[in-house]
């Protein structure tokens, strides 16, 4: 998805992806599981799932959260995100 | 109407020993019927006639929603939602990890059937103050087999799939055809809550499928003044007529110049779907 923008913004450059906290994950794949955007990879190694297609994320999207049972995901701030977005817009309107 | 309760089973975390607490208070109170999550499992003509003729109320206790998955694996039609975790988050109870019912998990169960009383007052008394009109004409976006349909007036898109109808200061907002046409028949809706102050992109309210599950995230910022009530007992208006009486809320708008930064005219949000729609069938 390397043209893959998001309100003509590259995201790339919008910092929104799940984190994993991992004193709290119990690796049910549950969210692996629901997200068909393949931003998670399972592996064989630890930890057994990493975040490994950030980009791939919607942005603003945050269900994969939701079928979190041990409540181990968490998401940037929306208003610092959506800040930053309009910022950006800005910046390269100017140009 | 009679109530059936599906409950989580309440072995794993504390949370889902309330989801069973709450379930055995509401038998006691209301004369509702529990359901046994591994017996209906097991065997699902066992609780046939207790389905057909009563309205469904599902527990979970965490979000992995194990008694929402089961209902939704045996096609059962779910009026009403609980998730303890997220209940316990609002009322900003912790109510540990024990297995057995804790006193701060109890009160919590109070607070939960207050609320679920106080839901069932409200669905009846939100009434949708404003006059929006359906689109008529439509722009198409083609892909394969698909054809999505695009209201070309009077709608704003934010690229989440989500559209606003405004007129003055509120708004009507809800999903597009490509997000229904995507979830497929949607058979439950949860709406948010009125009078919730919203940030753009917040959530709005959620949708879900047999084959998926949405949150609607709003395209304005305001405050949540009505919700379509319609869709709890019949979500599937929102595949039937996804731009007029499947609306999810009504916000009365406060910054609505600078949310229409970041939304999209039919002719962007086309571009939006063809891209979306090609990129679904990879």
């Amino acid at each position: 998805m390397a043209d893959d923008t998001f309100m003509s913004v590259k995201r790339e450059k919008i910092n929104w992806s799940p984190t994993i906290d991992y004193s709290k994950c119990d690796f049910c794949m549950e969210c692996d599981k629901f997200c068909p955007h393949q931003v998670f990879e399972r592996r064989e190694e630890a930890p057994k799932l990493i975040v490994a297609n950030p980009y791939n994320c919607v942005v603003f999207c945050r269900a994969c959260a939701k079928t979190c049972g041990p409540d181990a995901i968490s998401f940037p701030s929306k208003p610092e995100t959506i800040a930053a977005i309009k910022k950006i817009r800005e910046e390269e309107g100017e140009q | 109407m009679k109530r059936a309760i599906l409950p989580c089973n309440g072995l794993d975390k504390q949370q889902g020993v309330l989801a069973r607490e709450l379930a055995l208070r509401l038998m006691e109170t209301q004369g509702a019927e529990v359901i046994c999550p591994v017996l209906l499992n097991n065997s699902p003509a066992r609780y046939e006639k207790a389905l057909a003729d009563a309205s469904l109320l599902v527990i979970d206790g965490c979000p992995t929603r194990c008694a929402s998955k089961l209902a939704n694996k045996l096609g059962l039609r779910v009026d009403d939602k609980v998730l303890v975790s997220e209940e316990a988050k609002s009322a900003g109870l912790d109510v540990g990890e024990s297995l057995r019912p804790g006193s701060v998990g109890m009160q919590l169960v109070e607070v939960m059937e207050a609320g679920l009383a106080r839901a069932q007052e409200l669905a009846v008394s939100e009434e949708p103050a404003t006059d929006f009109e359906s689109p008529t004409d439509y722009l198409t976006v083609t892909y394969d087999k698909f054809i999505f349909k695009i209201p070309a007036q009077g709608y704003l898109f934010n690229e989440n799939d989500c559209w606003v109808q405004a007129v003055g200061s509120r708004a009507r907002v809800g999903v597009s055809d490509f997000v229904q046409q995507s979830l497929t028949d949607i058979t439950y809706f949860e709406p948010a809550e009125v009078g919730r102050e919203i940030e753009q992109f917040d959530e709005i309210g959620s949708l879900e499928s047999g084959k998926s599950m949405m949150d609607a995230l709003s395209p304005v910022s305001g405050r949540i003044v009505a919700v379509n009530s319609q869709l709890v007992d019949s979500p599937e208006l929102v595949n039937e007529d996804p731009y007029g009486r499947g609306w999810i809320a009504e916000i009365e708008l406060t910054d609505f110049d600078s949310d229409k930064e970041l939304l999209l005219d039919a002719a962007a949000y086309s571009m939006i779907v063809e891209k979306k729609a090609a990129e679904a069938q990879r």
